[in-house]
């Protein structure tokens, strides 16, 4: 017994609603489009990530397997004299190197987003940009030579203009700060070019009109340009501060983390821990610890972005 | 005359011994996995090596495996470790003094002390390197090459300076801390623009300056700290005043100066073996001395070993396999092609291997007084615990005695958590 007639509405709505075979077969074909790339992610994103958090749960012995420790891995990191230092260290390069890597970043686009010939323009782009693809071994041994404490390039040039000399690797005074001048001379070409395209996103005709309303350049930069650029700048931030707070070979190349711990991350430490000590258990829960900092961070920064980017 | 008839005579026995070994064909069929490390003079040689096992066991693959250890002997362990956690571990390893207590403790090997009782040939190697091989009485590794950390010194800045070469002399600390200072050049302005020496920056290569003050950072048995010993301070006290008092050497930091000694900046660094090659390669006229002494003249060593993976379903063949990575032709290959020193003394004795430098026959003149690298079973978290500490004091980061103090305290929570892990 049939509840409803064929010709119903009820029973109309309900085929309606119903896909039809042929959108049915593309729904499929789409789901298998995905599907490598959905298998990609799970194999080598999703399960890392949770066999990370499961480890950090355990003392795991590369031979033995692993051993279920409770928090004892967490209470050991937040109870380490070191840990705060470490922390400390991720936090000051996070956000100086984010400030000068997307500042200087901006300042290189906004003097290049000018009207001059093709080749010094595509030239003077290059420049900035080609710190970006040199690997970093290279310059490593080029930044070494130039921190030198005694024999070092910089250090002979400050002589001979009669200034003293700076430990630029040896002290934790300044070792940090060396760091990061090396970071922003490698990474901020990257954000440069970002800037490039969004500057050239302003509408012209938005920029004419201010001109021949009078406004100056500040006055445009700060009424058109910058709120036009936000979510790019604010990309760019966010970008910036999740590769910060993960900051392994600027500070592995010049310093290994040294003197001391003044200049050791907390990236270095978990591949310290973990391949160093075998410590896996111990360097998964610094790894979740990181990971929340991090989640922690850009929330914050996505929440501020609502008083400050246009969309 | 007398040692020459002799060094025949062993030569002789060494290869007769060698052809009585080199029996019939052998027709067995069977793939073994080789895991070494070295550079391309080791690879050289390895591949030579099973080149002549081959001609024995024809039927036998060797699949090589070549580590450079290019980021410490830690992701070397971890990738031992990781092959025998996925049951595709090598049936034969080569590896190092700083790793042999980790994988002893973990029993990965099988113990070779009946084969090395069957084999005679094994009496060419110096006793102390099978002694150093040990662990709880058996012996699990075949040494290879071996490094002492050594003085090495550019004989032209002595010259330069007008300062006596050291030669085969034992000097003591006061005498090297004034060679220091001679062969330090300032410019105008007082910045060094020649360092007398460079204070290590390394784990190996600092531990002479402990060990010739008669002490150790762990205790004897490698089981705990002895950073508290009042002579481990005087020894960071001494390589500190060298750096800052003195001025005869720079702050220690991540880089090791070799390209600068061998640049002739740097007049004097401690070093092993393996930096002849490149001193010849760049022509300088580099000779070596031995450490100075403050108690004793015992410097540290460190050394290589083939042992035998405890899950080869093909012991004896891996067993034959090293014989032929141990035999003289190879010692004396890798030797000649530097690296370190052969286990072999008859092939650390050839006219190539004593040729550079002229004190070349230093190296095994002071094997008797060598102290191995303190390798525990936690040796890579106590070499980082150490270095960290170590670099911190020397850039004056931290007072020696504090810093003396927070090593201790940490080294001992290393072992306290090594010693929970059974």
């Amino acid at each position: 017994m049939t509840i409803f007639a064929a010709n119903s509405p009820v029973a109309t709505r309900a085929v309606a609603d119903r896909p039809s075979e042929l959108k049915r077969a593309q729904a499929r074909a789409g789901y298998l489009f995905i599907l490598p790339s959905f298998v990609l992610y799970l194999i080598f994103v999703l399960a890392p990530v949770i066999v990370t958090f499961l480890l950090s749960f355990t003392y795991y012995d590369p031979i033995e397997g692993a051993t279920f420790v409770g928090l004892d891995n967490f209470r050991r990191f937040l109870t380490d004299d070191r840990s705060l230092q470490i922390f400390w260290n991720t936090l000051r390069f996070a956000f100086f190197a984010v400030s000068f890597n997307v500042g200087v970043g901006l300042a290189l686009a906004l003097a290049l987003n000018r009207a001059m010939p093709s080749w010094l323009l595509y030239f003077f782009r290059l420049a900035f940009f080609l710190p970006v693809i040199i690997a970093a071994a290279f310059v490593s041994i080029v930044w070494s030579y130039f921190y030198g404490d005694e024999l070092g390039v910089i250090n002979y040039y400050l002589i001979q203009l009669g200034l003293t000399p700076v430990r630029w690797l040896t002290s934790s005074k300044t070792a940090m700060m060396s760091i990061i001048i090396m970071d922003v001379w490698k990474n901020t070409g990257f954000f440069m070019i970002i800037f490039i395209a969004a500057l050239q996103g302003v509408p012209k005709t938005i920029m004419d009109a201010a001109t021949m309303d009078g406004a100056s350049y500040w006055r445009r930069f700060t009424k058109i340009i910058l709120p036009w650029i936000s979510p790019v700048i604010f990309f760019n931030i966010v970008y910036a501060s999740i590769g910060a707070l993960q900051v392994f070979e600027s500070i592995v190349i010049l310093t290994a983390g040294g003197p001391g711990d003044s200049t050791r991350s907390m990236s270095i430490l978990i591949v310290e821990e973990a391949f160093g000590s075998f410590e896996i258990g111990y360097a998964a829960s610094i790894a979740v610890v990181l990971t929340l900092v991090i989640l922690l961070l850009t929330s914050l920064q996505l929440l501020g972005s609502r008083r400050w980017v246009s969309y | 005359m007398f040692r020459g008839i002799a060094k025949l005579a062993l030569s002789a026995a060494i290869g007769l011994a060698a052809l009585s070994a080199a029996h019939a064909q052998s027709d067995e069929k069977a793939t073994l996995k080789l895991m070494s490390f070295g550079g391309e003079a080791q690879t050289t040689a390895i591949k030579h090596a099973i080149e002549r096992f081959n001609k024995d066991y024809p039927n036998v693959t060797v699949e090589l495996t070549m580590d450079p250890i290019s980021t410490g002997w830690g992701d070397y362990v971890t990738r031992v470790l990781s092959q025998f956690n996925a049951r595709n571990a090598a049936d034969v390893y080569g590896t190092a003094i700083e790793t042999f207590r980790t994988f002893e403790s973990k029993k990965l090997f099988v113990p070779l002390d009946d084969y090395i009782a069957a084999n005679p040939g094994y009496s060419d190697f110096a006793p102390s390197l099978f002694e150093q091989s040990s662990y709880q009485g058996k012996t699990y590794f075949i040494p290879i090459g071996w490094n002492n950390i050594m003085i090495n010194y550019n004989r032209a800045l002595f010259r330069d300076a007008g300062v006596d070469l050291p030669k085969d002399t034992v000097w003591n600390w006061d005498e090297f801390r004034d060679v220091a200072k001679k062969l330090t050049k300032r410019d105008a302005a007082g910045n060094a623009t020649q360092f007398g020496y460079e204070v290590p920056s390394q784990f190996f290569f600092v531990q002479p300056w402990f060990f010739s003050n008669g002490t150790s950072i762990l205790n004897k048995d490698w089981s705990g700290s002895n950073m508290l010993d009042p002579k481990v301070a005087e020894s960071l006290q001494y390589l500190h005043d060298l750096i800052h008092v003195d001025k005869v050497s720079p702050i220690p930091g991540k880089e090791t100066m070799d390209n600068q000694f061998m640049a002739g900046q740097v007049a004097m660094i401690s070093r092993g073996h393996w930096i002849v090659q490149n001193a010849i390669n760049a022509k300088l006229d580099m000779d070596v001395a031995i450490p100075p002494k403050k108690e004793t003249d015992a410097t540290v060593i460190g050394f290589g070993g083939y042992a035998v993976s405890r899950t080869s379903e093909h012991p004896e063949l891996a067993k034959a396999l090293i014989s032929e990575l141990t035999s003289f032709e190879t010692q004396k290959e890798e030797g000649e092609g530097g690296g370190g020193v052969p286990g072999r003394k008859t092939a650390a004795e050839t006219k190539a291997f004593l040729a550079f430098p002229p004190s070349a026959a230093l190296y095994y003149k002071t094997l008797p007084n060598t102290i191995p690298v303190p390798s525990p079973a936690n040796f890579q978290e106590v070499e980082k615990i150490f270095i960290r500490n170590y670099q911190a004091m020397m850039a004056d980061e931290i007072p020696i005695a504090e810093g003396v103090k927070k090593t201790h305290e940490e080294l001992e929570a290393s072992f306290k958590r090594l010693a929970s892990k059974g």
